[in-house]
């Protein structure tokens, strides 16, 4: 088991190492100057000049490269261009916002989709079915930045009951949780269109096998077949499904952190690139590309917990 | 089993609960909570940085030598600030400057004297520390023969120098303990002698001033100031619906600005010094070296009916290319008028009987973006086809300083003196790619003898007719086509009193001090 993490943690060096590469190159190929953004239109040719010297755009680019990748392996960042401030303290800043958020989202993802996914596979084809498809559609094609704006339209302006701006004092639990609840039901609104959907498709085949018949046949009561005998072998699919969309689940934390102000990785990530500020770029997706090599291990493994017949080599 | 969903269905109301049960702390000072465009502070250091959303707080924390009355950005109606009094000499060479007495910088930073200001005035003419720099070339030396006097010598007689030691940019008063020990963090701490005093910066969220309760001319009556970054302005607006900011930067369109005076408790305030749009055409490249196909240009352009679409309240029709307000702006030049017949005929003049296709690049940001599609319409009827590339915002300013465009769409507000506009838009130093570049985009020369004169001319007629020439010969050269003034857009909620009418401001936002009030 130790062997088989040491040798998927091994196996994210090179992942990381070509995530870095990209987004070192592309990020450089559009047009920009992260010295214009700090000193406005009005600087001169010189002041900007001098200005980029100061960040150490001036150098060759192979020179940045190799100096960022040397200092990333060493755990060193570097600082971000436009505050100063070190990357990882940037990222440290936020990171606790962006986990409390994913996990809320994810959270009401399965205490909502996985019941209503079974109920959709166990009632097929009936009223409940189509009734649950549909907003599970809906869920899935409804842009996340709109239903933030319907959410803050009718929870805060109408009802009063969440701010708009979602951006609490961490220390104060009220606060941190009151600011958390509208954010968390946007992202968990796809969450649970997501995870309502693999779960019925999960569930229709295991239903259709002999075990489950037989179980039926031997006069199980209907719940315990369908949770005890169905749910839990129809767990893996589940379970790699919500791994796989937590990478969709931080896509659309970006636009939900926007809509409501709330500080976090993606709002991070998208400031980074419209001023230009390479090294916080760099720096922050790598961590994500870190976040997701460790998400997709930790699924991995939970697939021994669902399955004790998986075996980790 | 039973047991294990009662404790969950417990443990989840728990949350439910307790995120209903907050309710914000009261507190009995008064907040002014603000909503700004833009992710972020750049630098809060007054002479280095010119980003809208770092100015607004500038007039709020530091004062200059003299000031505009708060509200007014009219260069005869500047008062006194952290001087009491001033003098200059017959051959308008020296100035002397009288500093009040018992000015307290804040955080403790002392008693602002003569050293303060010789330190801000050299460091504001200085390259390294300074983008206001240039502005200061004229500068022989800034010296305190006492504690409490400031003597400037000049090379030349400036007739607007009051304007440069005025609450704008360079003429900002820093404390000069604070930037020798703050050093590089002098930029996310700044300390200056203003209403309102720095407190704490908060990366990408919020910068936040408590009152200066030794102010000058008296503690303010808002004690702390909390300035967010939100960049989004549908959220923005919703937070300011719900209470949760007391003043906004709105969006300047007149249906916003329509919608939100109809609300209860609102008022809006339109704020000048507009920014003057102008489409720059480079006089050095493809067919618009042609002069007759920049006059067709010209014709095409219907400034009424961009004015009608922008909105009557939000955008006012320009007549020269130094923006109304400013001294030295004249409507007497050869602006060319709206002709579609004329500027065909100009275009066949041209050998382009068929028209002609330019490729222009374009920023997404919609105040710029929006009328470029609108000209671009207006173009195609004059047979002048635009082929708009959109890039984002930082690729569109990198990218026009490349002359990779033909046509520049460009909206800017200056310091209101007739000189900033034409140094930086107009005279051949200030032409992109070169080492002094600045923001000259259509490579315009007629006009460098009158600009470079003006700016030394004491005689204030003579300086005015200097200018009105410049404007003349750009026209006349048809380096740009100058077409609105864009003006700024602040909501707030009637509770919040400015204490004075806020008509001008320099700095993008409205200016808040001792006066203003929150009820």
């Amino acid at each position: 088991m130790l062997k088989y993490v040491l040798k998927r943690l091994a196996m994210a060096i090179p992942i990381l190492i070509a995530v870095l590469t990209l987004v070192f190159v592309i990020i450089r190929i559009v047009p920009g100057d992260p010295a214009m953004v700090v000193l406005g239109d009005q600087a001169s040719a010189e002041a900007l000049a001098a200005l980029r010297t100061k960040m150490g755009l001036d150098v060759p680019l192979i020179q940045q490269y190799f100096t960022f990748l040397f200092g990333a392996f060493r755990g060193d960042l570097g600082a971000s261009l436009l505050s100063g401030r070190p990357v990882l303290s940037e990222v440290m800043t936020v990171l606790p916002y962006t986990i409390d958020l994913t996990i809320a989202g994810v959270v009401i993802g399965i205490v909502f989709g996985v019941p209503l996914g079974v109920l959709t596979a166990v009632y097929r084809n009936s009223v409940t079915d189509y009734i649950i498809r549909v907003f599970s559609l809906f869920g899935l094609s409804f842009p996340a930045f709109y239903s933030a704006i319907l959410l803050i339209l009718i929870f805060s302006i109408q009802f009063n009951l969440f701010p708009v701006i979602s951006d609490p004092d961490l220390s104060n639990y009220g606060e941190r949780m009151n600011h958390l609840v509208l954010p968390a039901v946007n992202l968990g609104l796809i969450m649970v269109a997501y995870i309502t959907r693999s779960t019925r498709s999960s569930m229709l085949e295991v239903l259709r096998e002999d075990y489950v018949r037989t179980a039926k046949a031997k006069g199980v009561p209907r719940f315990v077949v369908i949770t005890r005998h169905a749910l839990k072998n129809a767990l893996i699919p589940i379970v790699t499904v919500i791994g796989l969309y937590l990478g969709v689940l931080i896509g659309n934390s970006v636009l939900t952190e926007i809509v409501f102000n709330r500080p976090g990785l993606g709002k991070l990530i998208l400031d980074a690139l419209s001023e230009r500020d390479y090294t916080l770029l760099q720096g922050v997706m790598v961590i994500y590309a870190f976040i997701i090599v460790i998400v997709n291990l930790i699924t991995d493994l939970t697939y021994g917990f669902v399955d004790p017949r998986v075996k980790h080599q | 089993m039973s047991k294990r969903i009662g404790l969950v269905s417990v443990f989840l109301a728990a949350i439910a609960v307790s995120s209903l049960l907050f309710v914000s702390p009261s507190f009995a000072e008064v907040v002014l909570k603000i909503g700004t465009l833009s992710n972020d502070a750049n630098q809060l250091d007054p002479h280095v940085s010119t980003k809208s959303q770092d100015k607004i707080l500038f007039p709020w924390v530091f004062n200059g030598l003299v000031r505009f009355a708060p509200g007014s950005a009219d260069l005869s109606k500047i008062e006194a600030d952290l001087a009491e009094s001033w003098k200059s000499s017959a051959d308008g060479l020296t100035w002397t400057f009288r500093l009040r007495k018992g000015v307290q910088f804040h955080s403790g930073y002392g008693e602002l004297t003569a050293d303060d200001v010789v330190f801000s005035l050299n460091r504001a003419s200085k390259k390294e520390t300074s983008t206001a720099y240039k502005g200061y070339a004229d500068f022989a030396s800034v010296s305190a023969p006492d504690k409490y006097t400031v003597k400037i010598v000049l090379t030349k007689p400036i007739p607007s120098l009051l304007g440069m030691v005025t609450n704008y940019h360079g003429g900002y008063i820093v404390s000069k303990k604070a930037v020798e020990k703050l050093g590089d963090n002098f930029k996310t701490n700044p300390i200056g002698t203003g209403p309102f005093a720095f407190s704490e910066y908060q990366s990408k969220r919020q910068v936040t001033l408590v009152a200066n309760k030794d102010y000058f001319r008296g503690a303010p009556k808002i004690d702390k100031i909390i300035y967010r970054y939100l960049p989004d302005e549908a959220s923005r607006e919703l937070a300011f619906k719900n209470g949760e900011l007391d003043l906004i930067y709105g969006t300047r369109e007149q249906r916003w600005v329509e919608r939100i005076r109809k609300d209860k408790g609102v008022k809006v305030d339109i704020i000048g010094l507009g920014e003057l749009r102008t489409l720059h055409m480079n006089i050095t490249k493809g067919p618009l070296k042609d002069i007759r196909v920049r006059q067709a240009i010209s014709h095409a352009v219907n400034r009424d009916e961009m004015v009608a679409f922008v909105g009557q309240d939000v955008a006012q029709r320009s007549i020269s290319v130094v923006p109304l307000g400013y001294l030295g702006n004249t409507s007497d030049v050869p602006l060319y008028k709206h002709d579609l017949a004329k500027a065909k005929a100009l275009l066949k003049e041209a050998g382009y009987p068929d028209g002609v296709t330019l490729k222009v690049i374009i920023t997404k940001v919609a105040s710029l973006r929006v009328p470029m599609e609108i000209l671009q319409a207006q173009l195609r009827k004059a047979g002048i086809i635009l082929d708009l590339e959109v890039v984002e915002h930082s690729a569109f300013h990198k990218l026009i300083r490349q002359d990779a465009s033909p046509l520049v769409l460009y909206g800017a507000a200056r310091f209101p003196v007739a000189d900033s506009y034409l140094t930086q838009f107009y005279l051949s130093d200030s032409t992109v790619g070169t080492p002094t570049a600045i923001t000259n985009f259509s490579h315009c020369d007629a006009a460098d003898a009158e600009i470079t004169a003006a700016r030394s001319e004491a005689d204030q007629t003579k300086q005015l007719a200097l200018w009105k020439t410049a404007q003349q010969k750009v026209l006349t050269q048809t380096c740009s086509v100058p077409i609105f003034e864009q003006l700024i857009v602040w909501a707030r909620t009637t509770k919040l009193d400015y204490g004075f009418e806020m008509k001008n401001s320099l700095s993008n936002g409205p200016i808040l001090n001792e006066m203003t009030t929150l009820k």
